[in-house]
């Protein structure tokens, strides 16, 4: 057996090894991954990070007009209410981002 | 004494419930949030505002034209009137206990059913149960789901070709599903992930096309555009050289020389040439849709943000900014 590079130093740390035990590296479970639905086919490309260094400048920054495009589907999760499961009504609170974001009432 | 005013009573009634699209020309109907509107394509004004509950999503068109089906909130299929601009029925893809989300959506050949790339989930005892991606064959009137064929995960888009009797579902690979027998079945699978093709098929103009759904890809060496022909169910594929121009939705230029593409800026492609034209940066912001009128000569680029803007297809210089009661996700085009 190879010799560890690094040791459980307390309790918690030992469970996680008791857990890990006979798990070997597991290429597949790449392979298991779902793609978020709604996104792009293989991945998300980040495109929108957009690096041009002029207006307008990085879409995905708060105010971005394609604030819209992440309710529900994909791509910045960070930024938006969840439209599918707990925030169905988020367009009829806020159908313009620039306008409306003072409605935003989400934690 | 009363008929004079009777007359002009039923004249004014007539005049308001005149079908617009008895005026031949271009509508573009910007699919936003809680509403569409509705932009003349002669004089480039909003000439209508349709209510809709929810986030728009997809849209197709009838095949006599008369009506648009538009989904919301990936569950909602609303049908509008496009003579009286006023939503006329709306089904909801949940029911049996399931919640049914829509991720592609095409009529059936029909006219009476529709198909969508649905998930679904529902609780059961306090757990959640997630479903199987399916396609599934729906009634427009009811919603009622009469037949599916499950599929690989992460279709997110549809495409009705010869005339319903085939579907292509778009997710990693394209997938033909023949819808002619008793089931559906998925009959073959087009390999797109092994070749390195990464699509966001949200937007695809078929109808606005002609008949001609236009897609654009993205392989780590360029862009490409994936057109599907509905008539034929002929994929065509089109390598485009030079520098990739990044953008969201590409729609085909009338004569189907030129296409359009828009993300940040709106560039010109050059179908013959295979290559890219013109571009210009998009003021107002990144843009989901575009489209083009059907005479060539302007372009219209909207939706993200909540403004149109309508530039001369041949400069590329902006003529006009509409501004939107709402943000949006698309710019759809019907020609009366």
């Amino acid at each position: 057996m190879k010799k560890k590079l690094i040791a459980a130093l307390n309790r918690k740390a030992e469970a996680i090894e008791r857990l890990a035990e006979g798990e070997g590296r597991t290429a597949e479970t790449l392979g298991q991954l779902r793609m978020p639905q709604g996104c792009t086919t293989i991945f998300d490309t980040g495109w929108e990070t957009n690096p041009r260094p002029t207006y307008p400048v990085g879409n995905c920054q708060a105010s971005a007009r394609d604030f819209h495009g992440c309710a529900g589907d994909c791509w910045w999760p960070a930024q938006m209410p969840d439209g599918l499961t707990n925030h169905p009504e988020f367009d009829v609170q806020c159908p313009n981002i620039a306008r409306d974001w003072r409605n935003l009432k989400y934690d | 004494m009363r008929l004079p005013f009777l007359f002009c009573a039923l004249a004014a009634l007539a005049v308001a419930v005149a079908p617009t699209s008895s005026q031949a020309g271009d509508r573009f109907y910007y699919l936003g949030y809680g509403i569409i509107q509705v932009i003349d394509g002669d004089t480039d004004a909003i000439v209508a505002d349709i209510p809709i509950k929810g986030a728009t999503r997809e849209a197709d068109l009838s095949a006599d034209r008369k009506f648009l089906y538009v989904s919301t909130n990936r569950h909602l299929v609303h049908k509008i009137d496009l003579a009286t601009n006023r939503i006329v029925s709306t089904i909801d893809l949940f029911g049996d206990g399931w919640d049914r989300f829509m991720f592609g959506f095409a009529l059936a050949g029909d006219g009476k059913t529709a198909y969508g790339a649905l998930m679904s989930r529902r609780a059961e005892k306090g757990e959640a149960v997630v479903g199987k991606p399916v396609v599934a064959q729906f009634d427009l009137d009811t919603g009622k789901i009469l037949r599916s064929v499950e599929m690989p995960w992460g279709v997110a888009h549809l495409v009705r070709v010869l005339e319903g009797r085939t579907i292509y579902a778009i997710g990693q690979d394209l997938y033909k599903i023949d819808t002619t027998g008793p089931d559906l079945k998925v009959t073959e699978t087009v390999p797109m992930f092994d070749k390195g093709m990464n699509l966001l098929p949200f937007w695809d103009y078929s109808f606005d096309n002609g008949g001609v759904a236009s897609m654009n890809y993205y392989t780590p060496k360029f862009m490409g555009l994936l057109l599907v022909d509905q008539r034929t169910g002929a994929i065509d594929d089109i390598e485009l050289k030079g520098e990739p121009a990044m953008a969201y939705s590409v729609v085909l230029a009338p004569d189907r020389k030129k296409a359009y593409a828009v993300m940040d800026d709106l560039v010109v492609i050059d179908l013959e040439k295979k290559t890219y034209g013109a571009s210009a940066l998009v003021a107002e912001g990144t843009s989901y849709g575009v489209n083009v009128s059907s005479d060539g000569r302007k372009v219209y680029v909207g939706a993200g943000g909540s403004t149109v803007t309508i530039y001369d297809a041949q400069t590329l210089k902006p003529i006009k900014v509409l501004q939107m009661a709402s943000d949006g996700m698309d710019l759809r085009r019907v020609r009366f």
